[in-house]
This record gives structure tokens, C-alpha cells and sequence, in this order.
């Protein structure tokens, strides 16, 4: 269960986050939605406890990202912008850096370590160093070490970026997986479809500031629109910056 | 899981993961092999030019050398390749044709005869200085023959020539074999200084600067750690990188002073304690710390790895250069100079390569002043990675 109260950030003069405000729940897919440079990334680093916002709150299961750091930490597996890997190591010696950061160690670690690596489907490349790997693979990995602790809730920052047809196939399948799995799922994408496609719950945000919260029934129904693309568009006013 | 626990568990990914850099790892190495190989080098060639600097003949323009065919013979006796100067031989040495040239008048042998003082000129250009060995081993030889001839002139008088002796001066070369062959042992506290930022740079660089370009310093710092564990794990991750650049350093200075035939060269043996060694060993562990922590802090401002190395390639010189100046301005180990961490111990180390007795004072003091400086300079880089701007130094949003 992931709550975000009225966050404000500003980075000098530019207000990225103007009163975001929105909830994510358990057994759902949350879908952050926006153009590029709307504020979806500040607000998860903020949920990742990676920023203080200026103003409000957030909290993931009742823990509160500014005051209780490291247990917000412990609830959350994330997938941030930047997703390196260290090249050196191999994928599962990657994936074990963070079960252990994570407290995890011995016999359950690496239970841990062989579920994800079955779950996604990695077992020709688990034992090769990460060097030279393909941007699918490396994903693979970076998903792999934000769920080695088996976290409650996922956050997700753009996770389809980059990858090709059948790499975002694979993607959206894990996320489903893991909204059945009773996790709270919070991802965010400027892909329309993507969003429309996999989330109970939509949460619209242009310019630092929410547009729109709801299911894609409500988000109809309050725009008046047949399809979610018009009612996207009615919402924020214009296409700019999404993608179809 | 407690603070330390969590510090092994990053401990022990960065020295594996800097071990497998074998590039670094291997360059790291070749660098540190620098000061023993000039040191090695200094004393075979610089060795080789003293030795036939002085061996060589004297090669010695005379003009008018018919004047004194006695001096003459004295001069070739002496090692002197006796040559016929060129016509104008002061153009000539002012010119820098010949550094030096001798001309003997005509009234020389007539003067010589009557017991009366015979002049003779040595000329010479002052302002060049590549010309005064060889000046004054000529002015030595004239005086010398000048001396020779006067006793015997007074022995013929029935006269003791020590008459003219008025006082005695005798010049006793106090320095041993080994103080003089510290010439070239002076540079060492310089190059160990070297040394010790070197080692643990990769480790360090590659944990900062090199996380963040690689886009892993984010979801790294997202784990339920505390920044300054992340810190002082990837600190301490340096440290035997630095401990075993240092030691294959030491090892090296110790194997040339054993197996090359130093008296060879410079004409007596080097030798160093293998106690002295290790003293000197202990001595730089502190400034491991302290090298480590300035890194981290300069390293935290650069936008990539190649930046960081850049930065901290200049580094090692601020603390060294006191070290290179020592080896020709000789400073008293006194106890202010303990105060100021590396260079002390660069004073320390000098004393313990040259045998002598070091005051145990001296060594407490500069450790703890650079552990407590070091310790400062830990807090700063803790301050710095909690501040939320470490992300975003790399201009990527």
C-alpha cells in the first residue's frame, strides 16, 4: 500500500512536484501516467525514499519515506531510471549483492536467487558476467534484484523502455504475475497503450500536479469519451509528449 | 543485520569486483614498480657519470707549452691529455669552444729560473657551470705543482718546508659509504607517498565516480543501508588494493638493495634493514585512510571515471612534493613536523632507511594526527553522500 499526500520538489527554480496526491493498493496495478518531465520520476524518488520532499508525505505500508527510511526500503523493490549493473559480476552474483544488502543470506538467499532466475527466465545467462549483455538481459537482472527480498510493493520507472516487442511482452507478463501475486504494483510510463493495457488504476500526471485518478471506467465516464485515448487527451489537454 | 554486517557484505562485493579488474589491478602495479626501477636507474647512470667523470684525463688547451716543459710532464703524470690551444684561446672559452684553456708566457721560464713567482693564466668562463669540476682539478694540479716546486726549492736551501705551513688543513669526509649512497635513497619517501595514494585510486574511483556513471549508484542506494555504511564499506574496500601496492613497493626497494651490486656503481654497498622495511610498512597504513577519504570527497565532484582519474591523478603530489624537496633541504624530524600528517612520515621513513634511531614520540603522534584528520575528512564524505544531490551530479535527471 503505497500513499502519497500533497508532495511538493522544487530543484531550484524548476517546481517539478506541485501537491501530487494519489494511492496505491495491494493486488492492483497502478499505472503513473505522463508526459516526459511531468514529475513521475521525482515522485517515485521520493517513494524511494531517494528525496526529501519539500512539502507532504509519502509512505509505503504505513512507514513514512522521510522518517523511517530504511524500513520504507525494506518494503519496496525498485526499478529506477538508472538501472546499471556491475559488469564484473554475474547476473546472479548481482542479484545476491542485493538479497544481502537486503539481510537475506544462505540457503533462503539463494532459494530466492533460483525462483527469479526461473521466474524470468534467465538460467543461460545467470553465471555470465553482465558485460556485453543485451538490454532485455540487463532488465531482467535489475527486475531480479528488486524483487530478491520479496517485497510488498514494486515500483516501476518506465520499465518497458527500451525494450523490443517481445522484451515488453515478457515485462508487462511479470507485472501481471505480480499483481496476482497480491503485490502493490506502481509503474510509470509516457506509453498510453501500455498503461491502458495493464492497470486497475490510472493516476494522470502532467506538470507536477494530478489530473486524474481512477479506473479506466471512471476516467471514461468523467471525460465523456468512448475510448481511454480520447479521454487521456481530454484530461491533459493536449498529446503532447505521449506516445501511442 | 547490523551496521558492520551490512559493511562486509559491501566490503566484500568491491574488492571482488575491483580484484576482477585486472587492468587496473595490473596498472596499479606497474606504477608502483616506477620508484624502485628510477632509483635503480639513477644509480647505474648517475653512478656510471661520477665514476668516469673523474676517471677520464683532464683534457687541458695550453698555449705556449715550450715555455715549461717541466710543468708540462708534471700535467700528463697527473692524468692530463695536454692539447695546443687555438689561436685566440680567451674567444675561445668565452665562445664555449673549450670550458678552459692555460696559457703559459714567454717570461715563464725566465721568471721560474730566477726563483721568482712565474705566472701562469688558467682562463676560464665562470658563468658556465658545466666547466668547474674540470676547473678545479686544473687550479688543484698547478697548486699542487706550485707547492712541489716551493719545497724542493727550500729543501735546496737547507729550509724545513713546513715552515710555510703555518696551519694544517686537513679535510676528514665524516659521512659513511652509506650516508653518501642516501642520495639516492632520499627519493624513496617521496615515491612510497606516490604509493600509497596509488593503490587503493582504482577501488576508490571505481566505487564514486565509476558507480555513477554506470547508472548503479541509484537503485544501489535504495537499499536498507545507511550512507555512511556505504562509505565506509566501499573505504575499506581500497585498503588492501593500497596495502598490497605498498608492500610489492617495499619488496622492490628491498631486492635492489640486495641483489644489485650497487658498489658496482656508485662505488659502495646500499643496504636496508628488513626491520627498518617493515617499520616503514606500519608507518603508511595510517596514511592509507587518509589517502582513501580524500579520494572519496574529490571523486564524489566528478562527473566520471575519467574525470575522478584525472583529479586524482594530481593528487598524490601535494603530500609528495614536501617529500621531493627533502631530498635536498635537509629538515629535523622535530615534533611539529609530526604534526602535519604525510609529511612526518615521510621524515619517519627517511630516518628508518638511513639506520637511524627513531623517536617512538614521533611515530605515535603522526598517526594519530592522520588518523584524526582522516576521520574528519570520512565525516565529510559521509555528509556529502547524504546530501540528495550525490545522484545528480551527473547531469542525466
Amino acid at each position: 500500500m503505497i500513499q502519497v499526500t500533497n508532495l511538493h520538489k522544487s530543484f531550484g527554480e524548476v517546481r517539478a512536484l506541485q501537491g501530487v496526491s494519489f494511492a496505491a493498493h495491494d493486488g492492483q496495478i497502478t499505472g503513473l501516467l505522463g508526459p516526459n518531465g511531468a514529475g513521475k520520476t521525482t515522485t517515485l524518488r521520493v517513494l524511494y525514499t531517494l528525496l526529501t520532499p519539500d512539502d507532504g508525505a509519502a509512505s509505503v505500508d504505513g512507514f513514512d519515506a522521510r522518517h523511517d527510511a530504511m524500513e520504507v526500503q525494506r518494503h519496496i523493490g525498485a526499478l529506477p531510471d538508472a538501472r546499471g549493473l556491475y559488469t564484473r559480476l554475474t547476473a546472479r552474483e548481482n542479484i545476491r549483492y542485493y538479497g544481502q544488502l537486503q539481510g537475506l543470506k544462505g540457503a533462503a538467499l539463494e532459494d530466492q536467487i533460483e525462483g527469479l532466475i526461473k521466474l524470468l527466465d534467465m538460467d543461460a545467462i545467470a553465471d555470465r558476467r553482465t558485460d556485453g549483455f543485451s538490454t532485455g538481459e540487463r532488465l531482467k537482472v535489475a527486475i531480479a534484484r528488486a524483487l530478491v527480498h520479496n517485497p510488498k510493493n514494486v515500483l516501476l520507472d518506465e520499465p518497458t523502455n527500451g525494450l523490443d516487442v517481445m522484451g515488453a511482452r515478457a515485462m508487462r507478463d511479470v507485472i501481471r504475475r505480480l499483481r496476482d501475486a497480491r503485490h502493490c504494483v506502481l509503474f510509470s510510463s509516457h506509453i498510453m497503450q501500455e498503461v491502458a493495457a495493464l492497470c486497475d488504476r490510472i493516476v494522470i500526471i502532467a506538470h507536477g500536479r494530478v489530473m486524474s485518478d481512477g479506473t479506466p471506467d471512471e476516467l471514461r465516464q468523467a471525460t465523456g469519451k468512448e475510448s481511454l485515448e480520447d479521454a487521456f487527451v481530454a484530461i491533459i489537454g493536449s498529446e503532447e509528449g505521449l506516445e501511442r | 543485520m547490523n551496521s558492520w554486517e551490512r559493511i562486509g557484505v559491501i566490503f566484500r562485493k568491491e574488492t571482488v569486483d575491483n580484484w576482477r579488474d585486472r587492468r587496473s589491478l595490473f596498472s596499479t602495479l606497474a606504477y608502483a614498480l616506477i620508484g624502485p626501477g628510477m632509483i635503480l636507474l639513477m644509480i647505474v647512470i648517475l653512478g656510471g657519470i661520477f665514476r668516469t667523470e673523474a676517471e677520464k684525463p683532464l683534457e687541458l688547451p695550453v698555449a705556449g707549452q715550450e715555455n715549461a716543459p717541466n710543468l708540462i710532464a708534471f700535467l700528463k703524470q697527473n692524468n692530463v691529455a695536454v692539447v695546443d690551444a687555438p689561436a685566440d684561446p680567451q674567444a675561445a672559452v668565452r665562445n664555449g669552444d673549450i670550458v678552459l684553456a692555460l696559457v703559459i708566457p714567454a717570461e715563464y721560464g725566465e721568471a721560474f729560473t730566477m726563483g721568482q713567482p712565474a705566472s701562469v693564466q688558467l682562463l676560464v668562463d665562470s658563468s658556465r657551470t658545466s666547466a668547474s669540476p674540470d676547473v678545479s682539478r686544473a687550479r688543484q694540479l698547478l697548486q699542487a705543482y706550485s707547492g712541489q716546486i716551493g719545497t724542493l726549492r727550500l729543501l735546496a736551501r737547507g729550509v724545513n718546508p713546513n715552515v710555510i705551513n703555518a696551519v694544517s688543513l686537513e679535510e676528514v669526509d665524516v659521512s659513511t659509504p652509506q650516508s653518501q649512497a642516501f642520495i639516492f635513497l632520499n627519493m624513496l619517501p617521496y615515491f612510497l607517498i606516490m604509493t600509497v595514494f596509488l593503490g587503493g585510486m582504482a577501488a576508490i574511483i571505481d566505487a564514486t565516480a565509476g558507480e555513477r556513471e554506470r547508472g548503479s549508484l541509484e537503485p544501489l542506494l535504495i537499499n536498507p543501508a545507511a550512507r555512511w555504511e556505504f562509505v565506509i564499506g566501499k573505504l575499506l574496500a581500497s585498503v588492501p588494493f593500497a596495502v598490497v601496492t605498498i608492500l610489492f613497493t617495499l619488496v622492490a626497494f628491498g631486492l635492489i638493495f640486495t641483489f644489485v651490486p650497487t658498489e658496482k656503481f656508485i662505488g659502495m654497498r646500499l643496504t636496508v634493514d628488513v626491520v627498518a622495511l617493515g617499520w616503514v610498512f606500519l608507518i603508511c597504513l595510517p596514511m592509507i585512510l587518509l589517502a582513501s577519504a580524500t579520494q572519496m570527497i574529490v571523486a564524489t565532484f566528478a562527473h566520471s571515471f575519467k574525470e575522478a582519474q584525472t583529479y586524482l591523478g594530481w593528487l598524490p603530489l601535494i603530500p609528495a612534493l614536501p617529500g621531493l624537496a627533502l631530498a635536498f633541504l635537509p629538515v629535523k624530524s622535530d615534533l611539529w613536523t609530526m604534526l602535519i600528517p604525510t609529511f612526518g612520515q615521510q621524515l619517519l621513513i627517511n630516518q628508518l632507511i638511513r639506520g637511524e634511531v627513531v623517536n617512538p614520540t614521533n611515530i605515535v603522534v603522526s598517526t594519530v594526527m592522520t588518523l584524526a584528520l582522516s576521520a574528519i575528512l570520512i565525516y565529510i564524505a559521509i555528509r556529502l553522500y547524504n546530501r540528495e544531490q550525490i545522484l545528480f551530479v551527473k547531469s542525466s535527471g
